[in-house]
């Protein structure tokens, strides 16, 4: 066996992923919803089986948006479960419904603490339950740690949402996005990835409450002068 | 140190530990094996003090074969805190026999019967002292030598009794035993080696009484949706009244895997004030439970490996409390603080009932503006400066608005939003927060978050 081969079969592996190309997932991700950004991730859309770090940078920019195409699909098409852990906020069930969620399939815990990590580990441990939303905005790196091997044995999404005052410290996620708002669009900033770094901001064009019979005003959008990427529609 | 007067035994071993024989614990005992024995059948037939017959031959193919429901059955035993001596044969009494005289045997057919026997001591008989002299005297050493022997004249010198349990070992005559009666409602009560003061402590002796829980159930063809735990506290000076723990479950059920999930998450929490000697465990109202037939494929959220979505749903609500968990539900009213329900969670496991046409219909009408991922709990007011509504810095509205107006009908009733008259909406805050704001006769109100 000549070296050359060793290594080509050394690089088909799934966990070594080459510095200028995005890693070949191990299960195809589920669709985000958002060709670009489907583009842009590791197995075409969110993970199964990773840990899936959000940061907001402000709360109301979006960021439960970006997610519901891919929570629709799963609980309507897939009739997996959906497990809402501790949000912050109540969860507004006909927003819900109008986003495509089936409300029949979601279940939403409140626990304060430490418990919302541990309930995140039993719903990852148990068949069925297609994503996981927790809001965990103090948990350590420890349990992040856990999480993430918790969700490697699993083929559940896990999305955790933790402050943008993170983005600078360590984290075991194999995925990490910043999510700012700018106008219309939600911008996301590939924080991390397993891949090549994604060095330019990526914005996406989310669902918006702009649909109203009478709309006041749109707001201003300077963000297609000042980037040169593709876009795709408006909404 | 059988067939010795305890003097005699003390002075051989000083140190002799001296226990009063609880003939009522012990029949308790067997009576909770005999339960936990419905597991694998339910013709059971408990002869105390100390032995229990199963007629397995139903059951052989549903745990894959004699070898491994004798195996399991033996390891059942052990978990149950009981060292037995099992055999298995194919009538009662030469199993009755294989197990006194040393156990860990296993004949499957009829024709190896007398030679299995006949291995065995005359003592196993439990013949009277006279009867056993006899045969001894007439050179009998073993049972293949009862075996061998002409039945007429054993029958002649010892009685008929000797010859027809022969022939009922043999299989030659029936051998009809009444069966253990399950009870119509279980309550049982393990006393426990030691004081036990921290609670999780007590999961594995609880285990014991859920195992037997289980048994009876399977028996009965039942399942339990709630059962209670009383852990007695040790009697004293000052006696305490049990610390009583009701357990509820999703559904009907009797895994004991499940059940002792359950109760060690509400272990973990209970607190209890003494030290615990003895558990109880009630179980009033079973409801029945069919069987289920394995699939030949595995499917989805069963026997994958994985917790099932009901037992998740348990752990949860044992950590949690039951209010900690909860399903959402959309309903057809135009004020958005009554257009949505908390549910129970156990409803949607239990099975999937699709929303009514109706509501549906309704749902779609009303769905004429936008609405807000998050909601406020209560609406939250905001400043007006030079006519604008602030929220860190002016905000502009960019859609509505959308009146939202009326509800004078459960104006009366506690707890109802009654009648309102609002303007909602869409606004953006100088930091790109998309919010839904009204505008009521009070002023300006932040009442949801587009996240």
């Amino acid at each position: 066996m000549s070296s050359s081969t060793t290594l080509a079969q050394i690089l088909e592996r799934p966990d070594v992923w080459r510095g200028d190309a995005l890693a070949r997932a191990a299960l195809p991700g589920v669709p985000t919803g958002f060709a670009d950004l489907d583009r842009e991730l590791p197995g075409g859309g969110w993970p199964r089986g990773g840990l899936t770090e959000l940061l907001p940078r402000r709360h109301g920019v979006g960021e439960l948006s970006l997610l519901l195409p891919a929570l629709a699909r799963l609980s309507r098409d897939e009739l997996a479960w959906l497990v809402c852990i501790a949000p912050p906020y109540l969860l507004y069930a006909p927003a819900l419904q109008a986003g495509g969620v089936d409300l029949s399939r979601l279940l939403v815990a409140s626990a304060p603490g430490r418990d919302a990590a541990w309930a995140c580990e039993r719903s990852l441990a148990a068949d069925g339950v297609g994503a996981i939303v927790a809001w965990l905005p103090e948990v350590q790196a420890a349990p992040l740690r856990r999480l993430q091997l918790a969700a490697e044995a699993s083929q559940s999404l896990l999305f955790v949402f933790r402050p943008a005052a993170c983005a600078s410290q360590p984290s075991p996620a194999p995925l990490r996005l910043v999510l700012e708002g700018e106008g219309e669009h939600l911008v996301v900033h590939l924080l991390k990835r397993r891949g090549s770094a994604q060095p330019l901001p990526l914005p996406i064009a989310v669902q918006r409450p702009l649909y109203l019979r009478h709309a006041l005003a749109r707001p201003a959008s300077a963000l297609a002068a000042a980037r040169s990427l593709p876009r795709t529609a408006v909404a | 140190m059988a067939g010795r007067r305890l003097a005699e035994a003390r002075a051989l071993l000083p140190d002799l530990a001296v226990r009063e024989r609880a003939v009522e614990r012990e029949q308790a005992a067997l009576r909770r094996l005999a339960c936990w024995a419905g597991g694998f059948t339910s013709e059971v037939c408990c002869l105390p003090p100390s032995m229990l017959l199963l007629e397995v031959a139903a059951s052989l193919r549903l745990f894959g074969g004699a070898a491994k429901l004798f195996t399991g059955v033996v390891a059942g035993c052990i978990a149950q805190g009981h060292l037995p001596q099992a055999a298995l044969a194919p009538t009662p009494l030469a199993a009755q026999w294989l197990a006194i005289g040393g156990g860990d045997q296993c004949c499957r057919t009829l024709d190896e019967l007398p030679h299995r026997l006949g291995s065995l001591p005359l003592s196993v008989l439990a013949l009277a002292a006279a009867d056993e002299a006899r045969l001894v005297s007439f050179g009998a050493r073993s049972l293949a030598d009862l075996l061998r022997w002409p039945r007429a004249g054993l029958a002649r010198r010892l009685g008929p009794g000797l010859v027809a349990d022969l022939a009922r070992a043999l299989g030659e005559l029936p051998d009809p035993r009444r069966r253990f009666v399950f009870p119509e409602l279980f309550a049982d009560r393990l006393e426990l080696p030691m004081r036990v003061e921290h609670a999780p402590a007590l999961g594995w002796a609880a285990r014991r009484l859920i195992d037997a829980l289980c048994g009876w159930l399977a028996a009965r063809g039942g399942g339990i949706s709630e059962c209670i735990f009383e852990f007695g506290h040790e009697s004293g000076a000052r006696q305490r009244p049990a610390t009583v723990l009701v357990l509820g479950l999703a559904g009907a059920t009797r895994d004991p895997e499940r059940i002792g999930r359950v109760l060690g998450e509400r272990l973990q929490r209970l607190h209890l004030p003494v030290a615990v000697e003895g558990i109880g465990l009630r179980a009033e109202a079973p409801t029945a439970l069919a069987g289920h037939s394995r699939s030949l494929f595995a499917e989805r959220g069963e026997g994958a490996g994985g917790e099932s979505m009901a037992g998740l749903l348990e752990r949860l609500q044992a950590r949690l409390g039951d209010d900690g968990v909860h399903a959402l539900s959309a309903v057809a009213d135009h004020r958005p603080e009554n257009a949505w329900r908390r549910v129970a969670a156990a409803s949607l496991t239990g099975g999937r009932s699709p929303p009514s046409p109706f509501l549906a219909a309704a749902l779609r009408h009303s769905a004429a503006g936008p609405r807000p991922l998050c909601l406020l709990a209560q609406p939250q007011a905001l400043r007006e400066q030079a006519g604008r509504p602030q929220c860190g810095g002016p905000l502009r509205l960019l859609a509505g608005p959308e009146r939202i107006e009326s509800g004078w009908w459960d104006a009366a009733e506690p707890d109802a939003l009654g009648d309102v008259c609002r303007d909602y909406f869409v606004a953006i805050s100088r930091r790109d927060e998309w919010l839904w704001i009204f505008r009521s006769q009070a002023g300006w109100f932040l009442h949801g978050v587009f996240a």
